[in-house]
């Protein structure tokens, strides 16, 4: 068996193919990074024009890269929402015509989802790890920080963040510290030579008992200290920023990862964690990965960490949401799905 | 002949407030709300780590939406939120991500996606003053003290919601 998955949601565009055990046989991702860069993180063109030029492309691509034909495709995942009603039906509609026209199911797949189970996608061609419910879901990205508890047949959401996602703290603070985009690599190369435990920055909670996320203040805080030290976002080199403002960034990403880990303690301590499964973007963290092994390891629980392929947005997690779906409930109804930019985890 | 004024945002009248916290900062917000109609276009103007997303906040409770769903759209761009009964009550709209071009504001459908519900939109440009014209400005800064002025306006050119 041999799936197809398709991702537009946001800035990627992404196509790939999985085998009914979850091999990821391609993922092509479209990825725009080399044009961001000179725009400091402002997307020249995020346009459905962009999707729609990419698209064909990156579907040929997968398919020779999976040394597979159209032909021999039983099922197509495409993301359905959330996301930018322009943006997604290029991928939707693309998906919608290719099932139609092989008289094959089409799965559509909210893109949270597919981060979820991202992380039990393997590379290098092994097949993925099985699903073992309960287990926790943590998605932290540019967009979100989500935690949750998945079961076979629900996905109860537990905390989220209120204002900022944590990959956006990283990419704003290192925009205005003048180190480029996207954020989040940058600083954890730079943490790794600072000492993250020289400036105590605050983390906020909500404020209302909930373990909801909060890392505005933080980015604030780190606004501040910018200031203080005539940090105006003039492009630096990141080898030659002094002592103090490596560990001020060290300090910064110790902030993100120490509130992380504090509301899955939290979590834990109160409901009691199985497994944890990691995915999004800032999963690629090194700290992140790190701080949360080794929570694991001292709780005795497993921790699943994505291979750094698929914590950014991509096509393969979209077509194993899609895989796994498709074997708990067989084909969807014949009623053409529709993109939708809201949708929220654990909502049909 | 027609009063010449100037061609930036130049609001008419402005009210100010003075914030000393987050939660002061979405009581404000809270408060426009109620003045709001579903054409209204609120542009909300300032740095970072101002409170622009804490005062969208504040505008979506006012509005009855769950105020757990409002977070940045700085990544997604577009936010949707709704009440309890899953009605979209407001929009919430980021284009710090965006090229400040007409074409790549072709993707968010606007006028015609967004109406029904009030907008908010973070880091507006000259593009989208075309496309979504505001019918109020709200103004962040940051004092030496650490508090924050807020400057809520009613743009010359929107002398009614219908402006737009």
């Amino acid at each position: 068996m041999l799936v197809l998955g398709i991702e537009t949601s946001c800035d990627e565009t992404s196509v790939a193919v999985l085998d009914g055990d979850g091999r990821v046989l391609s993922n092509v991702v479209s990825s725009q990074l080399a044009a961001h860069a000179p725009y400091g993180g402002v997307v020249p063109e995020i346009a459905a024009r962009a999707h729609l030029e990419n698209l064909p492309i990156t579907f040929e691509q997968a398919l020779a890269e999976a040394h597979a034909t159209v032909e021999q495709i039983d099922l197509v995942a495409a993301t359905a929402g959330p996301g930018l009603i322009g943006a997604l039906l290029v991928g939707l509609s693309a998906g919608k015509a290719l099932a139609f026209a092989r008289g094959i199911p089409l799965v559509p797949v909210n893109h949270l989802e597919g981060h979820l189970f991202s992380a039990f996608l393997r590379a290098g061609g092994e097949p993925a790890l099985p699903a073992d419910f309960p287990f926790h879901g943590l998605v932290v990205s540019g967009g979100h920080a989500e935690l949750v508890r998945v079961e076979s047949d629900r996905i109860s959401p537990i905390a989220r963040t209120r204002d900022d996602a944590p990959g956006e703290a990283f990419d704003k603070v290192a925009r205005r510290a003048g180190l480029g985009y996207p954020g989040g690599p940058v600083i954890d190369r730079i943490a790794a030579r600072g000492n993250g435990s020289r400036y105590p920055l605050p983390v906020g909670r909500t404020g209302d008992g909930s373990n909801d996320f909060s890392f505005s203040g933080l980015k604030t805080a780190m606004l501040r200290e910018f200031q203080k030290r005539d940090i105006t976002g003039e492009p630096v080199d990141s080898a030659s920023l002094s002592p103090d403002v490596v560990d001020l960034l060290a300090s910064f990403q110790r902030a993100i990862v120490a509130a992380l880990l504090d509301r899955v303690e939290t979590v834990h301590r109160s409901a009691g964690i199985r497994m944890l499964a990691v995915s999004g973007g800032v999963a690629a963290n090194s700290e992140l990965r790190r701080t949360l092994s080794e929570w694991g390891e001292a709780r005795r629980l497993r921790v699943l960490l994505p291979e750094r392929a698929y914590t950014t947005d991509n096509a393969a997690m979209i077509a194993f949401a899609g895989l796994l779906h498709y074997r708990k409930n067989g084909a969807p109804e014949r009623a053409a799905p529709v993109a939708r930019s809201r949708w929220p985890l654990g909502t049909s | 002949m027609p009063e010449i004024r100037p061609a930036g945002p130049g609001p008419e009248r402005v009210e100010h407030f003075r914030s000393k916290s987050e939660a002061e900062t979405e009581a404000i917000g809270r408060a426009l709300a109620q003045e709001l109609t579903p054409d209204d276009v609120v542009y909300l103007v300032g740095d970072l780590g101002v409170g622009k997303t804490a005062f969208a906040r504040g505008l979506a409770s006012g509005l009855g939406a769950v105020a757990r769903e409002v977070a940045s759209p700085t990544f997604a761009i577009l936010h949707e939120y709704a009440a309890s009964d899953g009605s979209i009550v407001m929009r919430h709209l980021d284009l710090y991500r965006l090229a400040d071009r007409s074409e790549d504001l072709e993707v968010l459908g606007l006028p015609d996606a967004v109406g029904g519900v009030p907008i908010a939109v973070e880091w507006p440009r000259s593009a989208i003053r075309t496309a979504l014209p505001p019918t109020r400005e709200v103004f962040f800064k940051r004092t030496p003290d650490g508090t924050r002025w807020i400057g809520v306006g009613r743009p010359s050119h929107a002398g009614s919601s219908a402006a737009r």
